[in-house]
């Protein structure tokens, strides 16, 4: 039988390749971790041929909305997956917020990766060809995928978004890396293929990441964009909807940002049926393209209602009372008590994922700030470790992460092949003794007996960190930071900025220290943009070394020359994220990581931290345990659109719930034999279909 | 004391005593100025007074409980040197919550005027006795502690020491400006009052608090605590002037007249004299009842732009920035003695309150007297 446990636990060892056990945990949490991942996840999804389904059944919301038919509006031979919690039940309306946007709703991209975070699989392509010199990657569509207004999806839609979006000038004057020197050619309507200059094999793994960005329906925007539209009339449709600009309408209208993003098409599970300020409601695609192993059209929930809510606290006030389904990614590992207290009235339950995140925060000294005392200051290696050994992790672990974290550098994650735990390690161990006796030896002495130190010469040191407090909990961090380093007679200064200023300063090079988390740290991106160990780019996100990179990306045109070890750091990135040999990659890689763990260009924390996720008490599917991050887009390996609403009494309950009056919680029984009823199905059907 | 025989002693009493007289009869102003007193006098030896610094963290107790002083211990036994118990600390796997236990085991004696901590008293005098300690071996956290295990009895008296000197501050420079410029433009008169009165109108039609906001958000981030500390102090006085030099300036424009003060200015004094020894005397006592009436509205302010994150900024340790600390969900539902320091706002902005009406009462001869 196909879900017993032991089969499935052979089936894991099988593939450890691709499964590796440590992936899937964060380091603390190993016991907890019997997680039965369907191995089905783990593999490119079988088709409804090759399982011998034919019969295809739609919700019955669609019903009487004269749709042609649920087999016409899927492909010819649509991909199967199978849900973690069984077969599941259509219906429902989830709650959530706009921030879920890119969490909640099953979003598709031309191909997608395992939870294991290393494991790339065809999706809206059933396959990819990568040539031998890496220079282009062929994709093929599988036939007859529909957007959601019933137009077919095509070659053109791939092309329209690559050429005429990332490529074009007006929408991004400097191309994006992953971009540049790249064009998308059609063969026909269902094969095309990327092309660069430069070996790009990563492409692959960009594509599964962040695939959903690169594919857009072009019979739509073509109305908006100067290639296909004359600009005089272009000029007045923008003007029409209060816009400035046709760049301006497109982001607004792929983000969800603007009521016109109700008329955009999808090819995600549920589509934007109407926008206001305050709210976004989305209902499912009647032409989403996957099914379920019974042949049910997904996704199971029909409808999503996505109100907007500004506050954070609130936030996680309304999660921890149940007012929200789904709700993660404003909340934080300081909210699990509050939320666990909301468990308790049963509306609602919280799951504790691991964040993926190497470090939460990852504390960056700019090396070409303009302040040649601070920046030469900052480039002395001992003054880092001097900082990275002031700081006591494992007191941030119990004070911010309940002793849950693991205190760490900003490497690679566990499930990295280019991970080694020694990188991780190093220079973690709290030693103020020996960070003072560093900052001594660099002639940093405190002069005027204020407890901090001073320059050699008796001038002032003094470093200010600005950053944005969102995603993961920077401000405690930092506060704590400055503690520990005022111990050691360092004056660190905190001052918190919004978005727009984090921009601004960290691009103008205004920044003398800043935090981010650490992302791109998984075998998906971290070769493509090893951005935290080499000075190939900067951002908001990372501003440590921005005149050096601008030097790298122009070719030295710009910036300033780095010195010759940092040279080497971008000779070796730029040929791991070129070389089509995944040896030499994963070699190239360690390399890189480990001068990070002898020099600590930057400094991290603690990392692999628990982040709370709250689901309704009804909502099914939802893994136990997982892995929440960018890199594996926090749940597209988990397939949103398999998740589901217990049953009807369950969903009446609940609205009964929101009224305020009385509720009764389902029994336990109810849902296990449902449980029980549904797995019988599904492995049945996988039986009999030779699985 | 008679009723008259009171009358006829106040008929050899000066001015000053009369008025004192007066002060005394209102209870409540008295309550409240004992009241401050007191916490003045804690807040300028709060180094002593409290058993921490602001930077010191027991990591054995994150966001714990308040403790309870004990005479009697588990046993029944009653000691005559109060204790408090240690706490056991323990996350609980399901709930998350770190739950705090009194363990009777760890009883920890309070000692007095005992060796704590080293500080350094206004920055000027090394020393290590605090007013109360348990010494090196336990913990006393009367307000229990913060979510860094900050102690936050110690906190809230450090952050005392801020919220009320600002307090004192602003007023004193709200003074100075109001005075200032109020007595020049009604004495003067002329191009000066008018540009001042302009001054004035536009400085008070703009909302007080967005300005705040604004002029605080500019201070740079570079400051040191002090300089931001006085920067607030400044924004604060900025906007609290002009109310004052209004009054100022109406007295004077009547004042300026009088016998007394043509005199003076016909035997030469310059104007500062005229001004400062000669006309302000005539009305101090309302200049201090109003000054009393003022403070709590600095002390407010101070706490609003810190509790918006705009103001003071850790490390430096103020009510507002500790009742930003406070300022979530959680602090509500699971941490509520860290609200504490709100309770001290409320309480010494009452006091000055009281005090202020009292003052004024008193000062005004016209006035029934404390039948408030």
């Amino acid at each position: 039988m196909f879900w017993h446990q032991r089969q499935v636990a052979a089936v894991y060892r099988l593939c450890s390749q691709c499964i590796c056990g440590a992936t899937l945990l964060g380091a603390s949490t190993l016991a907890a971790q019997e997680q039965k991942w369907p191995a089905a996840w783990f593999q490119p999804m079988q088709t409804a041929a090759e399982l011998g389904i034919e019969q295809f059944t739609q919700s019955p919301f669609l019903d009487d909305k004269n749709l042609p038919s649920v087999a016409e509006r899927l492909p010819d031979n649509p991909p199967v997956v199978v849900p973690l919690a069984g077969l599941g039940q259509y219906g429902g309306t989830a709650r959530i917020t706009p921030n879920e946007w890119l969490t909640f709703p099953n979003m598709e991209a031309p191909l997608t990766m395992a939870a294991d975070m290393q494991t790339i699989l065809p999706n809206l392509a059933q396959s990819w060809e990568v040539s031998a010199d890496g220079r282009r990657i062929t994709l093929t569509l599988r036939k007859g995928i529909k957007w959601s207004d019933g137009a077919p999806l095509s070659s053109d839609d791939f092309l329209f978004t690559f050429n005429n979006i990332w490529l074009n000038t007006e929408y991004s004057p400097v191309p994006s890396r992953n971009v540049e020197g790249g064009r998308a050619v059609k063969v026909d309507d269902l094969t095309f293929y990327y092309e660069f200059d430069e070996p790009r094999p990563l492409m692959v793994n960009l594509l599964a990441n962040y695939g959903d960005f690169f594919v857009d329906p072009v019979h739509y925007y073509k109305d908006f964009h100067p290639a296909f539209t004359d600009r005089e009339t272009l000029k007045q449709r923008i003007a029409d909807m209060g816009l400035l600009t046709w760049m301006a309408f497109y982001h607004a209208a792929k983000r969800q940002l603007i009521e016109e993003s109700a008329q955009v098409p999808t090819l995600a599970a549920h589509r934007v049926v109407s926008r206001t300020p305050t709210r976004v409601l989305l209902e499912r695609n009647p032409y989403y393209f996957k099914v379920d192993p019974a042949g049910q059209q997904l996704p199971y929930i029909d409808s999503i209602d996505s109100q907007q809510v500004d506050n954070k606290e609130v936030i996680a006030a309304m999660s921890s009372t149940g007012q929200l389904d789904f709700s993660a990614y404003e909340l934080k590992t300081q909210d699990i008590p509050l939320l666990k207290l909301g468990e308790r009235n049963g509306d609602i339950r919280v799951l504790v994922w691991n964040r993926l995140h190497s470090s939460d925060v990852v504390i960056q000294p700019n090396y070409n700030y303009d302040d040649a005392k601070l920046s030469a200051l900052f480039w002395q290696r001992s003054f880092r470790q001097a900082l990275s050994i002031a700081i006591n992790r494992d007191e941030m672990n119990q004070i911010i992460y309940f002793g849950r974290g693991t205190p760490r550098q900003v490497t690679a994650h566990p499930s990295s092949s280019m991970y080694d735990p020694a990188f991780a390690e190093a220079f973690t161990q709290y030693d103020p003794v020996r960070a003072r006796q560093l900052l001594d030896e660099l002639g940093l002495h405190d002069v005027d007996g204020d407890g901090l130190r001073e320059f050699a010469d008796g001038q002032s040191l003094v470093i200010t960190l600005e950053f944005m407090d969102w995603e993961t909990p920077k401000a405690i961090s930092l506060e704590l930071v400055a503690l520990y380093w005022r111990e050691i007679g360092i004056d660190l200064r905190l001052k918190i900025v919004d978005a727009s200023l984090q921009s601004e300063r960290a691009l103008s090079n205004k920044m003398q220290m800043t935090v981010w988390h650490a992302d791109q740290v998984t075998d998906i991106l971290l070769p493509i943009n090893p951005t935290w160990w080499a000075p190939i780019s900067s951002s908001r996100s990372n501003t440590l070394w921005n005149a050096w990179a601008r030097w790298h990306l122009t070719a030295g045109r710009l910036g300033k020359e780095p010195p010759a070890n940092m040279r080497q750091l971008q000779q070796w990135a730029t040929e791991m994220s070129a070389t089509v040999n995944k040896q030499r990659r994963i070699e190239l890689g360690k390399k890189l990581l480990a001068s990070n763990a002898e020099n600590l260009w930057t400094i991290g924390t603690v990392g692999l931290a628990p982040q709370p996720v709250v689901i309704s008490q009804h909502l099914r599917g939802v893994p136990e345990r997982a892995i929440w991050g960018w890199d594996n887009r926090w749940t597209m390996a988990y397939h949103p659109a398999t998740w589901y609403f217990a049953s009807d009494q369950a969903m009446s309950a609940q609205s009964v719930a929101k009224q305020g009056t009385s509720h009764q919680p389902r029994s336990s029984e109810a849902v296990t034999s449902d449980a029980v009823v549904n797995q019988t199905i599904l492995s049945q059907s996988l039986v009999r279909h030779g699985e | 004391m008679s009723e008259v025989s009171a009358q006829l002693q106040a008929r050899t009493l000066s001015p000053r005593q009369l008025v004192w007289l007066r002060f005394k009869r209102h209870r409540l102003a008295m309550a409240s100025g004992y009241f401050l007193l007191f916490i003045y006098t804690v807040a300028a030896f709060c180094e002593f007074v409290s058993p921490y610094g602001t930077a010191w963290r027991n990591v054995q107790a994150i966001n714990a409980p308040p403790m309870r002083v004990r005479f009697v211990d588990a046993q029944g036994q009653f000691h005559l040197r109060p204790f408090v118990y240690g706490y056991d600390m323990q996350v609980d796997d399901e709930t998350w919550v770190r739950e705090y236990t009194e363990n009777s085991q760890k009883r920890y004696p309070i000692y007095f005027v005992a060796r704590g901590e080293s500080y350094q008293l206004w920055n000027l005098f090394a020393a290590e006795r605090h007013l109360f300690t348990t010494g090196e071996q336990g913990y006393i956290h009367l307000f229990g502690t913060d979510q860094l295990g900050r102690d936050l009895f110690s906190r809230v008296l450090y952050g005392a020491r801020v919220s009320l000197s600002i307090g004192i501050l602003g007023v004193l420079l709200t003074l100075f400006l109001g005075v200032l410029l109020g007595g020049l433009a009604g004495y003067v008169g002329g191009l000066l009052d008018r540009a001042v009165q302009r001054a004035i109108e536009v400085l008070q039609s703009l909302p007080a608090l967005p300005l705040w906001m604004a002029l605080s958000a500019a201070l740079p981030v570079s400051w040191s605590s002090l300089g931001v500390y006085f920067g607030i102090t400044i924004i604060l006085s900025l906007l609290g002037w002009p109310a004052l030099a209004r009054q100022v300036r109406g007295k004077f424009l009547s004042l300026r007249e009088e016998d007394f003060v043509v005199s003076a200015r016909m035997l030469g004094a310059s104007k500062m004299r005229v001004i400062f020894k000669h006309m302000l005397p005539s009305f101090n006592s309302h200049l201090i009842a109003t000054a009393t009436l003022a403070v709590p509205g600095m002390i407010l302010g101070e706490t609003a732009l810190s509790f918006l994150g705009i103001g003071l900024r850790p490390p430096v340790v103020s009510w507002g920035v500790l009742m930003q600390q406070a300022q979530n969900y959680q602090a509500i539902v699971l941490t509520p003695w860290l609200l504490i320091p709100g309770l001290f706002v409320v309480l010494t902005v009452m006091a000055f309150n009281l005090l202020g009406d009292g003052v004024r009462d008193a000062v005004d001869p016209y006035s029934t007297g404390g039948q408030s």
